[in-house]
Parts: C-alpha cells; sequence; structure tokens
C-alpha cells in the first residue's frame, strides 16, 4: 500500500542514489517528534507550540496551540512556527534525498499553506458539527456532519482540482509532493497513540491482533492469486504485467507492486504505471468507502475499521481512510447516544495495513524466486537479501513507538504513566498533520487524465473488475467474519 | 524523459500462455489460503475477542 514519488515522475537513469532512504527518513523524524513528546513525561513541554485546530464559526478563534504553556503564540503564531519547524526538518530531509533544498522549500510553504486551509475549512462549524447540541452551540441549524476530519476529503478535492485542472501547479509543488513521507512519518507517530489505546484495554487489542493475521492470508494468498488469473486468463496480459498489477491491486499498492516488479526483473516502465493507477483508484475509493461504511456498517465500528484497511490500497488512503471512518462512525453512534472511545477503528485499519505490509519483502522474495528459477531463469537470482531490502523500514518505527509507548503507559508509575496520554496526544497533533499533507499530496498525483490515456483502458479494466468485483467485498466479507460484534469499548 | 507509449508497450507485449508453474502458484495460493482461513475462523470462533 502505499503512495510514492515514482507515482509523480517517469524515471531516469542518471539519477544518482541518496544515502538514505524516504523509509528510514520517515523512522528517524517520526521517533523524533516521538521522543520529544515524551519530555513530557519529565515536566518537559518542547513541542506544545504545535498548531490545533478546533471547530469554528468565527476565523479568530479556529488555531491554537496545542498547550497551554505556548498560548501566547495565539493561534497564528503556532500556525507560523508549526510551518517554520516541519518546513526546517523536511527542507533538511529532502536534501538527504539529493532534491533541490531551495525548491522543495518554496514548495513545500505552498502544500504546507494550502493543505492546512483545507484542514481549516474542514473544521468550520457548517462542515463539521455533527449533534445538534453543537449545532446549537455554534448557532447554526444546519451542517454537512463531516465531523472535522472531512477536513481529510477538503485537502484531498483541492489536490485533485490542482492536479487535473492546474497541471503546472502540479508540476511546479511535485518537489514536496511526498505522500509516502509523510504518511510514514504519520504511522510512525500512529504507532505510540495506538499504544495509548491499546494500554487501557490489553486483552481486547491483543485479539484485535490476532485477527490482522487474517488480512494477510487474505491479501497474499487469495486476492493475488486471484486478480492474477483474471489478468492473465481473461485480459491476456503478460507475466511481466501481470504480477505487479495483481500485487498492486491485491497487497499494498504502490509499494508491492514495485517490490514486485523489481524482484521479478520487471522494466521500471511496468510498477510506476500501476503506481499511477492504484493512486487513482484509491482517491475513489476513499471520496466513496468512509461513507458507505458510514451509512451500513456504523453498528459494527471495527468491520469497518478492518474493511477500510483491506479494501483501501495504498497506506496514506487506508489509514487516513480509517480516521476518516472513525471520526463519521463515532460521529453517527454518538448522535443515537453510544459514545465509543476514539482510535480502536483507525487502530484496526492501521494493524490491517502494517501487518499487510510487513510481508511485501517475502512475498516479493517468493515470486522472485519462482520467476528466476522457472518462468524466466537467469544468472540474477532472488537473494535471501533481496527480503530485508525491500521490507518497509518504516514498521520498524511504528513498532518501537508501540512497545515504547505500551511500556511506559503499564511499566511507570502512576504519576508518569498518567502524564502519557497528553504527551502522546502533542506527537498525535503532528500525526494529524501529516495526514492532512498525504491527502493533499495524493490528490496532487492523481492526474485523472492518465485514464484517457491510450492503452490506459486495458489495465484500468483490470483494476475495476478486480477491486470494485472482487476485492472490495471479499474483503468486508472477512472483515464481517472475523470483526463482527467486536466493539470499541465504551468512553467514560 | 518523454513518456513511454503505453499501449505500444501493451502491443509489444508477446501473449503468454499460462504455464504450469503459474498454475501451481495459483493453486496452491487459493488453496493454503482458503485452508488458513478456516483454520483462523475457527480459532476466531472458539476463542472470541473479549473486553
Amino acid at each position: 500500500m502505499s503512495v510514492t514519488t515514482e507515482t509523480a515522475r517517469w524515471p531516469t537513469t542518471a539519477e544518482p542514489r541518496p544515502w538514505i532512504t524516504e523509509d528510514w527518513l520517515s523512522v528517524w523524524i517520526g521517533l523524533g517528534i516521538f521522543a520529544l513528546a515524551l519530555t513530557w513525561l519529565w515536566g518537559f513541554d518542547l513541542l506544545g507550540w504545535v498548531v490545533s485546530t478546533s471547530v469554528w464559526i468565527d476565523p479568530g478563534q479556529a488555531l491554537g496551540t496545542f498547550s497551554k504553556t505556548y498560548a501566547q503564540l495565539g493561534g497564528p503564531g503556532a500556525l507560523v512556527v508549526t510551518y517554520l519547524a516541519l518546513s526546517a526538518v523536511l527542507t533538511a530531509a529532502a536534501k538527504a534525498l539529493g532534491l533541490d533544498a531551495r525548491r522543495f522549500a518554496a514548495a513545500f510553504t505552498v502544500v504546507f499553506a494550502l493543505a492546512y486551509a483545507s484542514w481549516m475549512i474542514g473544521s468550520y462549524a457548517y462542515v463539521a458539527v455533527v449533534t445538534p447540541a453543537d449545532q446549537q452551540k455554534f448557532g447554526i441549524g444546519w451542517s454537512l456532519k463531516l465531523t472535522n476530519e472531512g477536513g481529510y476529503v477538503v485537502a484531498l478535492l483541492v489536490g485533485l482540482v490542482i492536479a487535473n485542472f492546474f497541471p503546472r501547479l502540479a508540476e511546479w509543488l511535485k518537489e514536496a509532493i511526498r505522500p509516502e513521507l509523510y504518511i510514514k512519518i504519520a504511522i510512525v507517530i500512529l504507532g505510540a497513540f495506538l499504544a495509548v489505546t491499546a494500554a487501557g484495554r490489553l486483552t481486547l487489542a491483543t485479539s484485535l491482533l490476532w485477527r490482522g493475521i487474517a488480512a494477510i492470508v487474505e491479501a497474499y494468498l487469495i486476492y493475488w492469486a486471484v486478480v492474477y488469473f483474471i489478468a492473465r486468463k481473461w485480459f491476456g496480459f503478460n507475466r511481466e504485467w501481470a504480477a505487479p498489477l495483481a500485487s498492486g491491486i491485491s497487497i499494498c499498492g504502490v509499494s508491492a507492486a514495485i517490490a514486485v516488479g523489481g524482484a521479478i526483473r520487471a522494466r521500471p516502465i511496468v510498477p510506476v504505471m500501476v503506481s499511477s493507477l492504484v493512486v487513482i483508484f484509491a482517491v475513489v475509493e476513499v471520496l466513496i468507502l468512509p461513507f458507505l461504511a458510514q451509512s451500513f456498517l456504523w453498528q459494527e465500528p471495527m468491520v469497518a475499521g478492518a474493511w477500510m484497511g483491506l479494501a483501501v490500497k495504498t497506506d496514506g488512503a487506508a489509514v487516513a481512510g480509517g480516521g476518516i471512518t472513525e471520526s463519521l462512525i463515532l460521529a453517527k453512534s454518538a448522535a443515537q447516544g453510544i459514545r465509543y472511545q476514539p482510535g480502536w477503528i483507525l487502530g484496526v485499519t492501521a494493524t490491517v495495513k502494517v501487518f499487510i505490509d510487513i510481508f511485501i519483502g517475502i512475498w516479493a522474495f517468493v515470486l522472485g524466486y519462482i520467476w528466476t528459477r522457472y518462468i524466466n531463469p537467469t544468472h540474477d537470482r532472488a537473494r535471501v537479501a533481496e527480503i530485508w531490502h525491500r521490507f518497509p523500514k518504516f514498521i520498524i518505527g511504528f513498532v518501537l513507538t508501540f512497545v515504547v509507548g505500551l511500556g511506559v503507559a503499564l511499566g511507570t508509575p502512576t504519576e508518569i504513566g498518567s502524564r502519557l496520554p497528553a504527551a502522546i496526544g502533542e506527537a498525535n497533533t503532528f500525526r494529524v498533520i501529516f495526514f492532512v499533507l498525504t491527502f493533499f499530496s495524493i490528490g496532487v498525483l492523481s492526474d485523472f487524465r492518465r485514464l484517457w490515456q491510450e492503452g490506459v483502458g486495458k489495465l484500468a479494466a483490470v483494476y475495476l473488475l478486480s477491486l470494485f468485483g472482487f476485492v472490495i467485498w471479499v474483503g468486508l466479507i472477512i472483515s464481517w467474519l472475523f470483526f463482527a460484534g467486536v466493539t470499541p469499548p465504551l468512553a467514560s | 524523459m518523454p513518456e513511454p507509449n503505453l499501449q505500444q508497450e501493451l502491443q509489444k507485449a508477446p501473449r503468454e500462455p499460462l504455464l504450469p508453474v503459474e498454475k501451481k502458484l495459483i493453486g496452491w495460493s487459493l488453496g493454503i489460503g482458503l485452508a488458513l482461513l478456516v483454520i483462523l475462523l475457527l480459532v476466531n470462533h472458539f476463542v472470541p475477542a473479549s473486553l
């Protein structure tokens, strides 16, 4: 699942390899934010200046600092400081990746401004407010009831408008359109947030983890086999196209298509073309599925969360889609008088997605082994070392923050452990910002005109048939079989 | 770098019949997948999630 920068451009042959990958950078940046947030446990408030947005009717009341320690900054001040800090860190990251730092900084300024403005629009009371009590509080008679996480959808739509109507702007922004970097940083931070959520209900969290195994079986062994068969037998694709296509549709979008494309020694054009489609269809899914889940699965919140993880391809779209789904379902449940603890639905989506991601390297190796030994025998045979090479490293960061967070929650004196939710809440505010940046970036990468490019129709037909005729529904059935009847704990 | 023409790329791609090794891969994947799902469902049934 994930979205990568390769989707933004066609690869060139002469580009030097950077000394660090986006994957590792996301681990270090995520861990850095987590570590700084943890200092709260010992009374230091190093990240409290981060900007947070409340539901608003008066724009002057929209923004604020996360912590009262920095309240004197005010909302606009917090926004500027947050921008400066993220810009500095991410520009340094861009330089480490061998990008033009100045161009990145300039493009990131626009990306951040548009993405955060979208987030603010999503928090406008007429967009976000859900309950009649809140409508009364804000003095409004109606609202779209999208919750404040509707800001993700706004960011996505703004990105889509840029991609499809302002291609020159999209091209200019491309240096800072890094959805894979943004979502991986967010997922590393998410590990800590989920640890705090899980610590309160360890038994439930453990049983949900076990159920995540079903997702691995489904994605790799069932989805892949069926989609590969459809692509080869019904649509006549050759193996070089069918294997990355099946991986993109069934496993985890772009990462899987690229990993498998490399493993079977396909030409770079193949996974790159598949990746373009993955992003476009992920956008379509994320604009539809969370709302379907709210309408039909609001009484089965965990089924909805697992469904997002299984059906939406690309890490960014899936995990952020899980966030939207959680928000919509919590809102609908609250309107019915049921108040669930937040974090569980998103937690299931993230668990399912991370479990699937873990095996990308192994699956790519298995296919590489079969291809280079039996299908296209070559001296350049698949090596076991490729499993590590293709392993998504951000998962290490996710596991680290989860384990450390859980350890602090369960293994420290109450006076320290009780400060953990606030500390992680601070880091989580950055996670939300990285989610918004991801959504905006996915939108900017989704040039729907590609669908009209000659030859894409056949690829899109396989994708359309497999995704909407099989993957989504089988994902729903499996989610139902394993998660039906399991509900998040009620909020106290 | 100009974008490659996808239609030409797909037309250039030779038609390849399913090899026995591919049929085995599809069959074994589905077989193992369905068997594991049944086992997991049984585990799920006998060890239900609890708060």
